[in-house]
């Protein structure tokens, strides 16, 4: 879990509490690390497309390994076989285990029937990243789309998952969503059996500005 | 008396086999163990019944051999444990707590950066894990 944690200092090594520890990762040791994973791949690629692409194959393991991680911690002895169970876990355990909190919303897109999104107001990885005018639409959290497309995968979901800027009246720096579009075979199989149980009360639906 | 293990990828391909005994008949384990896996999908495709058992990743006993028995167990990546047994009178819990550590094992080799998902699992640690497991299985004794 990544968070702003301030390390406390013991005067004497041996009065350090032998526990677990809180498990996190200082927020600018990751920072600083994701900068020169951006940087290096800046100067092997000559388009955006390109970068984006490797951002996303790099979040594409870590996806993997957190899914299997995930799922022999939380989840005991269940699977996820139905649509509708895996994406809030993607939601809120995936995401509280990264970055420390539940995504902000999730909500199924309007215009096609496997579309949906993840809105995050700042997305952690991009807290410290100015994108500069001319890279366009470039979004860092290609990272983190990589992450959900490795989880979703993985799991037996085959999904494109892209991140985009969605801008917000009245708030100056834009929000970001991921986009999560399932491949057309899942349409047949689990998610058709999953009609039925379809409840939406457990998140919020907000219309997407 | 654990014969083997294996870890089989959600392709069907093999990740990770290792035999315990020492007169061993390999190439009758390896194919104990690919019969398995057909027990494995058939399992997973026709939920016997519906309800609690839906999502389990404990599969229990797949089929048993005139001397084997083979319990299966299946995790959210579709990637598929066996562990064929010899012993006649093994309890469930057992075996649950057995796939549980085996899980644990396997994940922290997958969590490795240097592993290619797909591939042959080779790390030492790994094998010396699964090993240590292997020679702890047994029934519980109780006091």
């Amino acid at each position: 879990m990544i968070s702003v944690g301030k390390i406390k200092q013991y005067a004497n090594v041996l009065e350090k509490p032998v526990s677990r520890g809180r498990q996190e990762v200082s927020l600018s040791a990751f920072a600083f690390l994701f900068s020169e994973l951006v940087q290096y791949n800046q100067t092997q690629v000559d388009n955006i497309a390109e970068l984006e692409r490797r951002l996303e194959d790099a979040g594409y393991a870590v996806g993997a390994r957190v899914l299997e991680l995930l799922c022999h911690r939380e989840k005991g002895n269940r699977r996820e076989t139905r649509l509708l169970g895996i994406l809030p876990f993607v939601h809120s355990t995936v995401w509280k285990v990264l970055f420390g909190k539940a995504a902000d919303s999730l909500e199924k897109g309007t215009e096609h029937e496997d579309e949906y999104m993840i809105s995050e107001k700042e997305l952690l990885v991009n807290r410290f990243i100015s994108i500069p005018k001319d890279m366009g639409a470039f979004n860092c959290g290609a990272f983190v789309a990589g992450i959900v497309k490795g989880v979703l995968d993985n799991a037996g979901f085959p999904a494109v998952v892209t991140a985009h800027f969605v801008p917000m009246e009245g708030q100056q720096r834009p929000r970001t969503t991921i986009l999560i579009k399932f491949a057309e075979e899942l349409s047949n199989k689990i998610y058709r059996l999953s009609q039925k149980t379809f409840d939406f009360s457990s998140f919020v639906p907000e219309p997407v500005v | 008396m654990i014969m083997c293990v294996a870890v089989v990828g959600h392709q069907n391909n093999p990740l990770y086999l290792q035999s315990f005994t020492e007169a061993d008949d390999a190439l009758k384990l390896h194919h104990i163990v690919h019969c398995s896996l057909d027990v494995v999908d058939e399992r997973v495709n026709n939920p016997k019944k519906s309800g609690p058992t839906l999502n389990e990743t404990f599969l229990g006993m797949l089929y048993p051999t005139e001397n084997y028995k083979v319990y299966g167990y299946l995790t959210n990546t579709k990637v598929k444990f066996l562990m064929v047994t010899t012993d006649l009178d093994v309890k469930d819990a057992d075996v649950r707590s057995f796939f549980r550590r085996f899980h644990a094992a396997y994940v922290d080799a997958v969590s490795n950066p240097f592993h290619v998902p797909g591939k042959k699992i080779t790390s030492n640690a790994f094998a010396e894990r699964v090993s240590g497991i292997v020679k702890s299985f047994g029934p519980v004794t109780t006091g």
